[in-house]
C-alpha cells in the first residue's frame, strides 16, 4: 500500500501528476506550472481528449514533457460539486490511474487542506487489495505505487485532518480482510483471536467460548453452532473513549452505544442446506461482525470521544449428525422459546442471544445490529441501499443522514403487527421464519422480539456487504459497508 | 347492496349495531356482557349480544380516524350471524363518521360476484344507517358510497375469470361506464398496431382476444390539467414463452387488478361528481403462449419510439405500461399514477400488507402514502437507484425490460426486480410528476378482515379517489 504524504506544491520532475480541474476552467499553481512544463501543450491536449472538467471525468496524457511519465486530469465539476464527499470519491477515481506509477503528486493546492485530506482518504480506500493468497501474480499486474504526495498550501493541517480518516480506513481494511478471508482460514476461534489485535489500540477485548455461553443460556446461538466442529465464540470489544464524569467516580458519564454483528463465518444453511450455486459467497455471512470489529478499530484508532461496545456472535452453520434440525425448539438467553423451521435462518438466532446480552449487561443508549440476514433484502432493494428497520425515529433519521454523507445508504423498511403475526409458532413463542412474503421484515420482527425497550436499528446488509464490481471507493470484493456509516453516526451525534 | 338512511329509532326485534370507541363509556345496559366477553372495542372486532334483540357492539378503536369507523362497520357486518338485516346506529357519531361506519359495512358486506349454478352464500344483508342528522349525513354518505362503489366495481372485475373477462369483454364492460358520464374510448388490436403501440401489441398478439387500450375520461368542472391513472390490465398472464410454473397460475386472472382499480377510481369520481378532471389509460391484453407469441430476445419499438429488448416475456406488465404511460403523457396530465400487479419481488420485499410506491416526485408519493393510510390501503416508499437503471442497459436496444435471470447475487437468483421495473417505467413517464404503485400481493385478501371478504380487494380504487379528493379538487 502506498504511503500518502502531504507536501507544499512543487512540480515534480518525474512520475505522475494528477490535476484536479474545475468545469469553468482555471486551476492551481501546479496547473500553471504544468502548462509551462509542457510548453503550452497541456490545454490543447486536454481539449483534444474531450476533457471538459465535468465531475469525475478523466483524461490521461502520457509523457507530456517536463520529465513526467503522465498527467492525469480529473474533473472537479461545478463549484457546488466541490464537497468533501465528492473529493473523497475523486481520490478513489484517481487511484487506478496512478497505481502503476512509483511516485505521484496530486495537485490539491487550490483546495482547502481538509479537502486535500479527503482526497488522500479516497486514494487510500480505493488502494485496498487482498492479495495474500496470490503466489504467482505477475509483476506487471501488481500496483507499484510507493509514494503519493498530495500538494496543499498547509501540509500540517492536511496531515492532521487526514489522521482520523486514515484510522477509519484502517478499520475498513480490517473489516475487508476479515470478510475476504476464506472460511477454512477464518472460523469463529480464529476470528475471535484476530479481535485481540484491537487491544493495542486500547480496546478491551473479552472472548467467550461455548462453556460460558452455555452457562448463560445462549440456547439460540449454540443451537446454530452445534453442527460444526468449529467452536462458537462471542467477542465483546469495549472502547471507553468518552470523557469521564466529574468527581472521583469512575462511572461513565453516559450509557454506552452498542453495535452488534452477525458473524456466521460460513453458512451452508445447515440441514436446510443451500443450493450449490453461489454458496461460496456465504463466506461473507460474517460481514456484520466484520463491520463491527472494523468499526471498533476505526473508533479506537481515531480516539473517538464516546463509550462504544461492539459485540459479535461467531458461529459456523454446518449440516452434520449433530446439527440442529428443522422442528427443534430452542430456548434463547431471553427465556423466549423459538421453533426452528429453517436452519438457514440462523443469523437471527445468533443475534437474538447477543442482543439480549448487550442489553442485560450494558444498558446501552441504543443498539444497532448489522447482519447479512436475508436474500429478500436484495430482492427488495438491490445493492445500493441496506435495509433499515427501526423502533426509534430519531436514531433512524441520524442513520439516514450519516448514510447520505458517507455514501453508505440506508433505506427504511417497515415493521408492524401484521408482519409479526407471520412468525407465530404453534408450539413455541415464535418460529424463526415467516415465509417468503416480506422475508426481510419478518426477520426484523423476529429480532425485535429480543429488543427490550431500547432504541434499536437493524441493518440488513446482505446486498451491500459485497461489491460485485469496482466502485470509486471500493475495489470489487468485501465492501466493509457500515464502518464509515456508523463511524459517522458516532462522530456526528455522540462525541462532545 | 344499498344502504338506506333513516332517522326512526330501531323497533323491537331489529338487529342494531353500535360503534364502541376504546376507552369511551360503555353502554351500561350491556356492562355485564361486555365484561364477561372482555370486549375492549379494538377496531375491527365485534361482539354480538342477544338481549334478546340482537345487538352488535362494533369496535371503533380509538375512534380518531374515519378508518376506525370503517373497521367498526365492517366488523359489525362480519358479526351478523343469522341476521339478514341490521340497523347501523350512528346517532352518536358526526356525519363523516357515520358515513364511514356505513362504508365499512358495505365494503365487508357487499356480495361477491360469483358464478354458481345454485346460490350457496346468503344474500347480502339489508343495512340501514340510522342518524339523528339526516341532512348532515347525506353528502358524506354520498361521497363515501361513491368510493366504496368504485372499489366494489374493481373487485368484481378482478374476480371475473379470464374466460369471462377477455380483453374484448373487459373493454365492453368499461364501455358501460358511459352511463355515469365517463367518456370511453376503445382502441382495438388493428388500431394499436397501426398507431405504433408496439409493446402492447406484442404482448397481446397471440391471444384469441387481441389487446385493447381503453381511455376513460372524467371531465370534472375545474379548469385544470387532468390527473392520469394508468393501469395494467392483463386479463390473464401465462407468462408467454417464458411460461409460468403451473402451481398458482390460476391466480393470474387477477393480473388486471391495476386497470380495475383505475376504472373503479374513475367510477367513484363520476358517482360523486368530483370537480377534478381525470383520465385513465388502461392497457388491456392477455399474455398467451403460442406460435404468434413475442419472444425473449425480440426488440420492440414502443409508442414513444424507444426500443426495448425483451428478456423475459413474463415481465409483460412493464411493456404494456410503457405504451400506456406514453399515451397518458399526450393528455398533458398534472400527475401520472400507474397501478400494476407487477412483480413477485415486491411481495418478497413488503409481503401482503403493503404495496410499494416508486416515483420521481416526493410530494406526490407522500400524498399517495397519506391517501393510502386514510383508506386502509397502506403503501411503503421504495427506491429507484442508479444501479437499478444501469442493470437495464441493453446491448442492442435503448433499454432492456428487466435484468436476465442469473445476473443477480448469490448464484444469480436474487434480483431487485420491483426496482428494475420502476426504473424501466420511469423512462417512459418522462419529466412529469409520476408515481408507480406495485400492487402485487395486495390485490387479493387471503382471509376476510374488517374491510372486506376473502378475495379481490379492489386495492387502489379508493386510494386514488382519496388522492384526488385530497390533492386535485382545488383550483391552483
Amino acid at each position: 500500500m502506498a504511503d500518502i504524504a502531504f507536501t507544499k506544491p512543487a512540480l515534480p520532475r518525474h512520475g505522475a501528476l494528477v490535476l484536479l480541474l474545475p468545469e469553468e476552467g482555471g486551476g492551481g499553481a501546479l496547473h500553471e506550472a504544468a502548462i509551462a512544463a509542457t510548453e503550452g501543450r497541456l490545454p490543447k491536449a486536454l481539449e483534444a481528449a474531450g476533457f471538459k472538467g465535468k465531475k469525475g471525468q478523466t483524461a490521461t496524457l502520457w509523457a507530456p514533457g517536463g520529465g513526467l511519465s503522465k498527467i492525469v486530469a480529473i474533473g472537479l465539476g461545478k463549484p457546488a460539486d466541490i464537497t468533501a464527499e465528492n473529493l473523497e470519491t475523486l481520490g478513489g477515481t484517481a487511484w487506478p490511474l496512478i497505481a502503476a506509477e512509483r511516485e505521484s503528486l496530486v495537485a490539491a493546492e487550490a483546495l482547502a487542506p481538509d479537502f486535500a485530506a479527503r482526497i488522500g482518504s479516497g486514494l487510500k480506500l480505493r488502494s485496498y487489495r487482498f492479495d495474500k493468497y496470490r503466489t504467482k501474480e505477475k509483476e506487471e499486474d501488481k500496483p507499484k505505487a510507493e509514494r503519493i504526495a498530495i500538494a496543499t498550501a498547509d501540509p500540517s493541517k492536511a496531515k492532521a485532518a487526514f489522521a482520523p480518516l486514515a484510522a477509519v480506513a484502517e478499520g475498513i481494511f480490517l473489516a475487508r480482510d476479515l470478510v475476504s478471508e476464506p472460511p477454512n482460514v477464518l472460523f469463529p476461534v480464529e476470528m475471535a483471536d484476530r479481535c485481540k489485535a484491537l487491544e493495542k489500540l486500547g480496546v478491551v477485548v473479552e472472548i467467550m467460548g461455548p462453556k460460558e455461553m452455555k452457562k448463560l443460556g445462549f440456547g439460540a446461538l449454540l443451537g446454530v453452532a452445534q453442527g460444526s466442529v468449529q467452536e462458537p465464540r462471542m467477542v465483546v470489544m469495549k472502547w471507553m473513549g468518552a470523557p469521564k464524569a466529574a468527581g472521583k467516580t469512575k462511572k461513565p458519564a453516559k450509557q454506552p452505544l452498542c453495535f452488534v454483528g452477525k458473524g456466521v463465518t460460513f453458512d451452508t444453511g445447515g440441514i436446510s442446506i443451500k443450493p450449490a450455486g453461489g454458496m461460496e459467497e456465504m463466506k461473507f455471512d460474517m460481514a456484520g461482525a466484520g463491520t463491527v470489529i472494523g468499526l471498533m478499530a476505526a473508533l479506537a484508532g481515531r480516539k473517538a470521544k464516546a463509550d462504544v461496545i461492539g459485540l459479535v456472535g461467531l458461529v459456523e452453520n454446518m449440516p452434520s449428525g449433530n446439527a440442529q434440525r428443522p422442528g427443534d425448539v430452542v430456548t434463547s438467553y431471553s427465556g423466549q422459546t423459538i421453533e426452528v423451521i429453517n436452519t438457514d435462518a440462523e443469523g437471527r438466532l445468533v443475534l437474538a442471544d447477543v442482543l439480549w446480552y448487550a442489553q442485560e449487561k450494558y444498558d446501552p443508549a441504543f443498539m444497532v445490529d448489522l447482519a447479512t440476514l436475508t436474500g429478500a433484502i436484495i430482492v427488495a432493494l438491490g445493492h445500493e441501499h441496506a435495509g433499515m428497520f427501526a423502533n426509534d425515529e430519531a436514531l433512524a433519521e441520524k442513520l439516514e443522514a450519516a448514510g447520505k454523507s458517507t455514501g453508505e445508504l440506508v433505506w427504511r423498511m417497515p415493521l408492524g403487527d401484521a408482519y409479526d403475526k407471520q412468525i407465530k409458532s404453534d408450539i413455541a413463542d415464535m418460529k424463526n421464519v415467516g415465509g417468503r412474503p416480506g422475508g426481510s421484515i419478518t426477520a426484523a420482527q423476529f429480532i425485535q422480539r429480543f429488543v427490550n425497550n431500547k432504541p434499536w436499528v437493524h441493518l440488513d446488509i446482505a446486498g451491500t456487504a459485497w461489491a460485485y464490481k469496482d466502485t470509486a471507493l471500493i475495489p470489487k470484493g468485501a465492501s466493509a459497508y457500515g464502518v464509515r456509516l456508523l463511524d459517522r453516526l458516532v462522530a456526528d451525534n455522540y462525541e462532545d | 347492496m344499498q344502504i338506506r338512511l333513516r332517522t326512526t329509532a330501531p323497533r323491537p326485534g331489529e338487529a342494531v349495531a353500535l360503534p364502541i370507541r376504546q376507552g369511551a363509556a360503555l353502554p351500561e345496559a350491556f356492562a355485564a356482557q361486555i365484561a364477561a366477553a372482555r370486549f375492549a372495542g379494538k377496531a375491527g372486532t365485534a361482539l354480538a349480544l342477544f338481549t334478546p334483540d340482537p345487538v352488535i357492539l362494533a369496535g371503533a378503536g380509538a375512534g380518531v380516524t374515519l378508518l376506525d369507523y370503517e373497521r367498526a362497520g365492517g366488523a359489525a357486518i362480519a358479526a351478523l350471524g343469522e341476521a339478514t338485516a341490521v340497523v347501523l346506529d350512528a346517532r352518536g357519531l358526526k356525519p363523516a363518521q357515520a358515513a364511514a361506519f356505513a362504508a365499512g359495512a358495505m365494503l365487508r358486506g357487499a356480495a361477491q360476484h360469483v358464478i354458481r349454478s345454485a346460490p350457496v352464500d346468503r344474500p347480502a344483508p339489508r343495512v340501514e344507517l340510522l342518524t339523528s342528522d339526516r341532512l348532515g349525513a347525506i353528502l358524506p354518505w354520498h361521497a363515501a358510497e361513491a368510493s366504496v362503489r368504485g372499489a366494489l366495481y374493481a373487485r368484481d372485475l378482478v374476480t371475473a375469470p379470464a374466460n369471462h373477462l377477455t380483453p374484448a369483454t373487459f373493454a365492453a364492460r368499461l364501455r358501460a361506464l358511459e352511463a355515469h358520464g365517463i367518456q370511453v374510448r376503445v382502441m382495438g388490436p388493428k388500431q394499436l398496431r397501426r398507431r405504433g403501440f408496439g409493446a402492447l401489441s406484442a404482448v397481446g398478439r397471440e391471444a384469441a382476444s387481441g389487446p385493447r387500450l381503453v381511455t376513460l375520461r372524467w371531465k370534472g368542472t375545474l379548469n385544470a390539467r387532468p390527473v392520469a391513472f394508468i393501469g395494467k390490465g392483463l386479463c390473464f398472464d401465462t407468462g408467454g414463452i417464458s411460461i409460468k410454473p403451473a402451481a398458482g397460475m390460476e391466480e393470474m386472472r387477477a393480473d388486471m387488478a391495476g386497470a380495475a382499480a383505475c376504472a373503479g377510481a374513475m367510477l367513484a369520481l363520476a358517482l360523486r361528481r368530483s370537480p377534478a378532471p381525470a383520465v385513465a389509460i388502461l392497457a388491456i391484453a392477455e399474455n398467451a403462449t403460442g406460435g404468434a407469441s413475442y419472444r425473449p430476445g425480440d426488440v420492440l419499438r414502443t409508442l414513444s419510439g424507444r426500443t426495448v429488448e425483451v428478456i423475459d416475456t413474463d415481465a409483460e406488465g412493464r411493456l404494456v405500461l410503457a405504451d400506456a404511460l406514453h399515451k397518458a403523457r399526450q393528455h398533458r396530465p398534472q400527475a401520472m399514477i400507474d397501478l400494476a400487479t407487477l412483480t413477485g419481488s415486491i411481495v418478497t420485499a413488503l409481503g401482503h400488507h403493503r404495496a410499494g410506491v416508486f416515483g420521481n416526485d416526493p410530494p406526490l408519493a407522500a400524498a399517495l402514502v397519506a391517501a393510502g393510510a386514510a383508506v386502509g390501503e397502506p403503501l411503503w416508499p421504495m427506491p429507484i437507484g442508479a444501479r437499478h437503471r444501469e442493470d437495464l442497459n441493453s446491448d442492442i436496444a435503448d433499454i432492456r425490460q428487466c435484468a436476465p435471470a442469473g445476473s443477480g447475487a448469490f448464484g444469480g437468483r436474487l434480483l431487485p426486480d420491483a426496482s428494475h421495473a420502476a426504473a424501466f417505467l420511469r423512462e417512459f413517464a418522462g419529466p412529469l410528476p409520476w408515481a408507480h404503485l406495485d400492487i402485487a400481493g395486495v390485490e387479493m385478501r387471503p382471509e376476510a378482515d374488517a374491510l372486506g371478504p376473502k378475495g379481490a380487494t379492489g386495492f387502489g380504487a379508493r386510494l386514488l379517489d382519496r388522492l384526488v379528493a385530497m390533492r386535485f379538487e382545488e383550483e391552483r
